[in-house]
């Protein structure tokens, strides 16, 4: 049996560089994988910002040499060419960022305050109420989540044709009432806003009774105040996945109408075979600059409501 | 709650805005896409007109039900679904997203978690770090990665000297078109375990670490044997999670390679996944609804079974 | 340097239980202080001197927040200090990370290892240090055995009640042959009946195996029952250390007498005229100090007090309380507003009411500002 306890500096040194190399590799480690994931940020700020000499150009540069703000302007105004014919038409058709943002900001506020009250209500029911069958229906409800979307988007596309005339409707009203219907309630904010009811102690709810408090008062003066860090979560969860939603979107929406677009499909139909445009043509900064035009607010919402969006995350980790 | 309470109409009240969204948007198509899957040659039309006009003056009997009509029950769908090439290549695509870059992408999570954990400057920052991408649009970031694969203009064509090599343009091989999107996949879902790593990590209590310091434990020893049984069960949801999410995989490569391709110019189908490929009867002559909800019902069942096997796993491996 | 190891550092024969190699613990002006985020500085541990003799069972005693858990995190060299050196026998182990110092540690909550057996958990400092799995196995086994769990070595820790988890901690510290062993209140996660029968256990440990030991606790009596010597600290200064008995009746400060004894001493105001001790209401209770006139506060044991004819206190009974084995009167002595409490024989029968005169055996008289005890 072998001890090295007790012993003589040298044996100390080594071990301490020994520790101070196992440091050194762990910092590297993560600081190639920060790398990793800044890189793609880092390339598509800047080379939106590069004008079209410098993209197609052999080189690499980080930074752009020119910085092309006018790249952000062709974004809204598009690029005209003339035809063999003499008639100038649109080489890059404009994409209507006001309107996809504009969309999706109303669709994202109804879905998100249907969102909120139906989950509301439901949370409480689960976690506060007593009635036969709680928790086999929670479990079912549970069990949805394992079913892919594609089931959702079929049936609900087919529903919505036959009884609305909502889908790929002409009406701007029509094509939101199609984009809101289907989310207004979720099983995952529902399970989320549930366990944070849990938490609030029964000894509460037990005073206010005592105190002759109804159920609904209790929900409103007690439980929702106690839990508005989950509910603001849910918010910003909630728009953000407005922000990036695309399947159903594209679906629903007739892209001809440009004006009713959300802000991934207008991405996808404006940029329809951007990446084939070679040499002068070459709209790779165009792409990129649209990207992000999208991220940026994404971004802001980020910063500024971090803390809610890594806690909502975190939290719906622990009870997995 | 009280006990002995009875809330029975009350907890109806407060679900009924879910349940009855929940009954239109999701039992019914989970009920439906079920009976589709049997129904031989469903099709679907949009009005009453158009499978009058479309289907008028065929031999075959046809039966109507829920706007569309269909030949006899049966597997007809599942064998047509099987005999599709583009159905195999989708399961194959599949496949290779799930069973290779989930794996890859929990280890490198988890080292990153472990190694955030362990140092103390800038661990703030670099959490901040790794948690943007979950903030980013799906789409916006598919045309990050397309340009960064660009044949002529990417970056990584022109940082490793191999302009003219196509990964997502025409020409891209299969082997190259799956290597962008595994390093999409990966830097995509990065964010989302980590942070639940993290927060697991830190519910571990520090006193285990100390006991294993003072019995002069090697820094290996102590993340074999201590750290990754301690963090099984975030390990075992987010592998389970992961999993469940990988199997949807389809935004993803619309993002890349634009609407309705999944592959590059000239090879379309080439990375088709499975959800991909239920979304193209959209497109297809009558909307052969049939076939699609047979392959999302494929989809469940495998989904169902990596799960459970999952979940048996877990039995042996998991400690509470 | 390499002389040194070989003096203190011996192989142990094989399956011997009593040749652990113990040594003296001596803590040279230790000091060590906590600064948080604010910038305000906490002086945990202050110039803290103490020689911990070999082979011997100490209690680290003082009230909550006192730095008896920081010096012994200090010992075990968790914690770095921020002045002062400390030495294990000749060895100065200050700049000696804890794995290589030859420590075992026992946490309060135990910190087994909640996935592995109790076997396991005793074999898991055995693996780091390379032992012959058999020869790791026959020790674990004989640990298991001195601290009585032998037969649980196939449960895991959520299977075993608090009294066994904790003697699983301790076959763990002990398994590798420490030099020194450490217990951060080993009894406070213990109900009142385990308490008893687990300190026993701990003096039993400590007397097969000799090594030297320090446990922390903040229960004067636990100290009392079961240490050969006690250290009491307060705010990071130490008070006294000595013997239970001698620290309980001959207590260096108030502070001490106070902490020490159950029920509580009584403390009350008097003053020093002339070398002679003056109550409030003018009598004389003893006389033939040398200090100066002053103010002083002087400590009365509950024990100390007898009823007597002759008793120089005078006292109105205001609370009788029978505690089983004996009675404890509440009286009120003329000039004083608080209560004093005394320990009398179940003998005679007490009256709510009654005037007593009360005699005393022993008392303390503390300087009012220092609380250092005179004579």
């Amino acid at each position: 049996m072998e001890r090295e306890l007790y012993l003589n500096p040298k044996e100390l040194k080594r071990y301490k560089i020994g520790t101070g190399i196992g440091r050194f590799f762990t910092y590297l480690y993560v600081i190639i994988m920060a790398v990793f994931i800044v890189v793609p940020f880092l390339w598509m700020i800047f080379s939106s910002l590069k004008p079209t000499e410098e993209i197609i150009s052999r080189e690499i540069t980080f930074l752009p040499r020119t910085w092309a703000w006018s790249n952000y302007s062709k974004l809204f105004t598009g690029i005209q060419s003339i035809d063999p014919y003499g008639q100038p038409y649109y080489s890059f058709k404009p994409i209507p960022f006001h309107w996809m943002f504009f969309n999706t900001i109303v669709v994202g506020f109804f879905t998100t305050a249907g969102t909120v009250v139906t989950t509301i209500l439901a949370a409480f029911a689960f976690s506060r109420l007593n009635f036969k069958g709680r928790e086999t229906l929670f479990t079912i409800l549970l069990a949805t989540m394992m079913i892919p979307g594609e089931v959702f988007v079929i049936t609900n596309y087919m529903t919505l044709s036959r009884y609305t005339g909502w889908i790929k409707s002409a009406n701007h009203l029509e094509n939101y009432a199609a984009l809101i219907f289907p989310f207004i309630t979720s099983v995952f904010y529902t399970f989320f806003l549930r366990q944070t009811f849990k938490q609030i102690p029964n000894e509460l709810y037990l005073a206010a009774k005592v105190d002759g408090t109804s159920d609904f008062k209790y929900l409103m003066k007690v439980m929702i105040p106690l839990s508005q860090a989950t509910i603001t979560t849910i918010i910003i969860l909630s728009m953000i996945g407005t922000w990036n939603a695309y399947i159903w979107p594209s679906f629903v929406t007739n892209s001809i109408y440009t004006e009713q677009l959300l802000v991934s499909n207008g991405l996808m139909a404006g940029l329809r075979g951007a990446s084939e445009t070679t040499g002068p043509n070459s709209v790779l900064n165009l792409q990129l600059a649209a990207s992000t035009m999208v991220t940026v607010p994404l971004l802001i919402i980020f910063f500024s409501f971090k803390k809610y969006i890594l806690r909502g995350v975190s939290r719906s980790g622990i009870k997995g | 709650m009280l006990e002995y309470k009875k809330d029975g109409w009350k907890a109806a009240l407060c679900l009924a805005p879910s349940l009855l969204l929940m009954c239109v948007f999701t039992f019914w198509p989970i009920i439906n896409s079920f009976i589709m899957s049997f129904l031989n040659n469903y099709h679907f039309a949009l009005n009453r007109e158009d499978v009058y006009n479309t289907f008028m003056g065929v031999e075959k009997s046809y039966t109507y039900i829920m706007g569309g009509r269909f030949t006899g029950i049966g597997i007809q769908n599942f064998i047509t679904l099987f005999r599709d090439k583009d159905f195999l290549m989708a399961l194959k695509n599949t496949a290779f997203i799930v069973f290779i870059s989930v794996p890859a992408t929990v280890i490198i999570a988890l080292l990153i978690a472990v190694g955030l954990n362990s140092i103390k400057a800038f661990r703030g920052f670099f959490q901040t770090i790794f948690f943007l991408p979950y903030v980013t649009n799906t789409i916006a970031l598919g045309l990050v990665f397309n340009s960064l694969f660009h044949v002529d203009y990417g970056l990584v064509n022109k940082l490793f000297n191999l302009v003219g090599t196509s990964w997502i343009n025409s020409g891209a091989t299969w082997g190259r078109a799956m290597f962008v999107l595994f390093i999409y996949s990966i830097w995509d879902g990065l964010a989302f375990k980590i942070i639940v790593f993290l927060s697991g990590l830190q519910n571990i209590d520090k006193q285990y670490y100390q006991a294993a310091q003072i019995d002069a434990t090697p820094r290996w020893r102590v993340f074999t044997r201590i750290t990754v049984p301690l963090l099984s069960p975030m390990i075992l949801y987010i592998t389970i999670t992961s999993f469940m999410g990988a199997f949807k995989v389809y935004s993803s490569v619309i993002g890349i390679f634009g609407t309705g391709r999944y592959g590059p110019v000239g090879n379309e189908k080439l990375l088709i996944t499975i959800v991909g490929y239920v979304y193209e009867q959209f497109g297809v002559q009558g909307m052969p609804f049939g076939v699609g909800s047979a392959g999302s019902t494929v989809l469940f069942l495998i989904i169902l079974l990596i799960t459970l096997v999952q979940m048996q796993v877990s039995k042996k491996w998991v400690h509470y | 340097m390499e002389k040194e190891k070989e003096e203190v550092f011996e192989t142990p024969s094989e399956g011997s239980k009593t040749e652990h190699q113990s040594v003296d613990v001596r803590l040279e002006n230790l000091t060590k202080e906590f600064t948080d985020k604010t910038g305000k500085v906490t002086v945990a541990v202050n110039d803290f001197n103490v020689t911990i003799p070999a082979g011997k069972l100490i209690g680290l005693l003082g009230p909550s927040g006192c730095g008896k858990s920081t010096t012994l995190y200090l010992i075990a060299g968790l914690l770095k200090p921020t002045s002062g050196r400390i030495y294990f026998g000749d060895e100065d182990v200050t700049d000696i990370p804890p794995e290589k110092r030859g420590i075992g540690l026992v946490f309060q909550n135990y910190a087994l290892y909640p996935h592995m057996t109790v076997k396991q958990n005793i074999l898991f400092p055995l693996e780091n240090m390379k032992m012959p799995k058999d020869e790791a196995l026959a020790l674990a086994q004989e640990m298991a055995e001195l601290v009585h769990i032998g037969d649980l070595m196939e449960r895991k820790p959520n299977q075993l009640s608090g009294g066994q988890q904790q003697r699983v901690a301790i076959a763990r510290a002990l398994v590798k042959k420490p030099r020194v062993l450490l217990l951060d209140e080993p009894l406070s996660n213990l109900d009142a009946r385990l308490r008893l029968q687990t300190r026993e256990e701990i003096r039993r440990i400590q007397r097969e195996t000799g090594i030297t030991t320090i446990f922390v606790t903040h229960d004067q009596e636990e100290a009392m029952s079961i240490s050969d010597e006690i250290v009491v600290m307060n705010q990071g200064l130490k008070q006294q250390m000595d013997r239970p008995q001698a620290v309980y009746e001959e207590p260096v400060n108030m502070f001490v007498a106070k902490f020490l004894g159950n029920p509580p001493i009584n403390i009350f105001e008097a003053n020093l005229v002339k070398g002679r001790l003056v109550l409030k209401d003018g009598e004389v209770i003893a006389d033939g100090f040398d200090q100066p006139d002053q103010e002083v506060f002087v400590g009365l044991r509950p024990e100390y007090l007898r009823v007597s004819r002759n008793g120089k206190f005078t006292a109105t009974i205001d609370l009788v309380e029978h505690i089983g084995r004996d009675t404890m009167i509440l009286c009120e002595i003329k000039g004083y507003d608080h209560l004093i409490r005394a320990i009398v024989p179940n003998d005679t029968e007490y009256e709510v009411g009654q005037t007593i005169k009360l005699d005393c055996s022993k008392l303390f008289v503390f300087n009012a500002e220092t609380g250092e005890r005179y004579k």
